[in-house]
């Protein structure tokens, strides 16, 4: 028996090995090629994903939807609590609303008085999360927009309160963002009271950290982070989050969106600042009288 | 006629098709988008591991790679490269079953946990190498062992609900003859 058994062996082992061996050798080769030409394999990866993930769309959906009824359901057991919590902030908001209608008031004055030409307002799309990343080591999500709505690559998403990320990956019916917290996400931002400008580089950690910033004495913790719009990654001004200290006394940045929940997103329509990249030419009067005779007869000689 | 031990290989290659699909499913499912502290276990990998060393016949190398580098593309990992390393491991503990079919339940993860090591060691080392961007590290490690300490419950689960045994001596002889 046992010899049998090896005579089965005998034969079937190389061909076993060989068909290994090209596998390890081809899945070897995707892996360079994917290092050397990223972006081509990433396009294949997206459309490949844009194939496979919107038609689980139907079980997506309601499954989330059931998990976070249940997460919900859970939150009632301290209901009490969270009223309580709620009255509190609720006092806070109103006399923050009231500081608000004041200040807009103010500000609608002095742009009045000066003719500002403020930037004109983004338009965006708004997308449904479909999928997240699935792995611990990346964060991004899938929505479910994608090259059909006009989607381009780079463009800034939302939450409507706070910035999210950028698109980097489009597929035909969808298209992946990759997250501020991202190990690969870096981000120009501006400090607010200080104005001071900076990186915002995601660490894989809930609040990403700030990175070559001139001067930390300048910031406290509290200060507004907005990005700043340098290298025309993202329009500027839009809100990022807040600084904090973390706890190993980096500076962080406690990110304004919601990344608790992320369900709707908005993708920010930007069409890149114009550029001017001359000194401009010399003004010359209009010629006055007559068309030259030069033009006429290089007009007759087409004819 | 189909003979039975065919259309059983054929069944429960279609079954770890679609657990496969399932792991991703779950994975993929936008519950949290919050950073976890704390990666889970990789539990494609264990399943994987289990079946092959249950049953090494209703997992061959082309279906274990070809579920692996979907979970490669879908989850945005380098692709082909956990799929090789992973298929790697797969045949080092395939070969293992081949020479002793009777090995105790601890030795089998001893040995499982030393390829996973070994594999995830492979992988980050291949990941520095090439200066790819991997999010810490050590994080791996812990995903590793998180693979590791699992391991022992998805084996419970193959053997009490997919009844997934490995075969005696005698019973794979009389499906050898079959063959």
């Amino acid at each position: 028996m046992a010899r049998d058994r090896n005579n089965q062996a005998d034969y079937m082992r190389p061909i076993r090995n060989i068909v290994i061996g090209v596998l390890c050798f081809c899945l070897t080769g995707l892996f360079l090629i994917w290092r050397i030409d990223s972006p081509r394999v990433e396009r294949f990866r997206a459309a490949l994903v844009d194939a496979i993930v919107p038609s689980f769309d139907w079980a997506l959906t309601p499954v989330t939807k059931v998990a976070g009824m249940v997460d919900d359901f859970q939150s009632y057991t301290r209901i009490y609590e969270q009223n309580q919590e709620l009255r509190r902030e609720l006092r806070q908001m109103k006399a923050w609303k009231e500081a608000a209608l004041q200040l807009e008031q103010e500000n609608a004055k002095l742009l009045d008085l000066n003719k500002v030409r403020l930037d004109p307002q983004l338009t965006y799309i708004t997308g449904v999360v479909l999928a997240d990343s699935g792995s611990p080591f990346h964060q991004s999500v899938l929505l479910n927009v994608g090259a059909r709505d006009g989607i381009i690559d780079g463009w800034a998403t939302t939450d409507g309160l706070g910035l999210v990320g950028r698109i980097s990956g489009v597929g035909q019916n969808s298209a992946r963002v990759i997250l501020l917290t991202d190990s690969n996400s870096r981000i120009p931002v501006t400090i607010l009271p200080s104005g001071q400008r900076a990186i915002l580089a995601g660490d894989n950690t809930a609040a990403p950290p700030i990175e070559f910033l001139e001067n930390p004495d300048a910031i406290r913790p509290g200060d507004q982070v907005v990005s700043s719009g340098d290298g025309g990654v993202f329009p500027a001004g839009l809100l990022v989050g807040q600084i904090a200290l973390g706890a190993d006394r980096r500076i962080r940045v406690r990110m304004a969106a919601d990344y608790e929940r992320l369900e709707f997103l908005r993708v920010l329509r930007s069409h890149g600042n114009e550029v001017i990249g001359d000194t401009g030419g010399l003004v010359a009067p209009s010629p006055i009288g007559p068309p030259m005779t030069t033009d006429l007869s290089a007009a007759e000689g087409t004819e | 006629m189909i003979d039975p031990v065919t259309s059983d290989r054929a069944i429960h290659r279609v079954l770890f098709v679609l657990l496969a699909a399932a792991l991703l499913f779950l994975q993929l499912l936008p519950l949290s988008t919050m950073p976890s502290r704390v990666p889970g276990p990789d539990l494609l990998l264990c399943l994987a591991f289990a079946w092959l060393q249950r049953r090494p016949d209703y997992l061959p190398p082309l279906l274990f790679a070809g579920v692996f580098l979907t979970a490669d593309m879908l989850l945005m990992r380098p692709p082909g490269l956990w799929t090789a390393l992973a298929l790697g491991g797969g045949e080092f503990l395939r070969s293992r079953h081949n020479t002793s079919t009777e090995l105790s339940f601890p030795a089998e993860w001893a040995f499982t946990a030393v390829v996973i090591g070994a594999i995830t060691t492979a992988y980050v080392l291949v990941l520095n190498l090439l200066a790819v961007d991997h999010a810490r590290p050590a994080m791996a490690f812990v995903q590793a062992i998180m693979t590791v300490a699992v391991y022992p419950a998805v084996v419970f689960l193959c053997r009490s609900v997919f009844n997934l045994r490995r075969l005696t001596k005698a019973e794979m002889d009389t499906q050898r003859m079959q063959r």
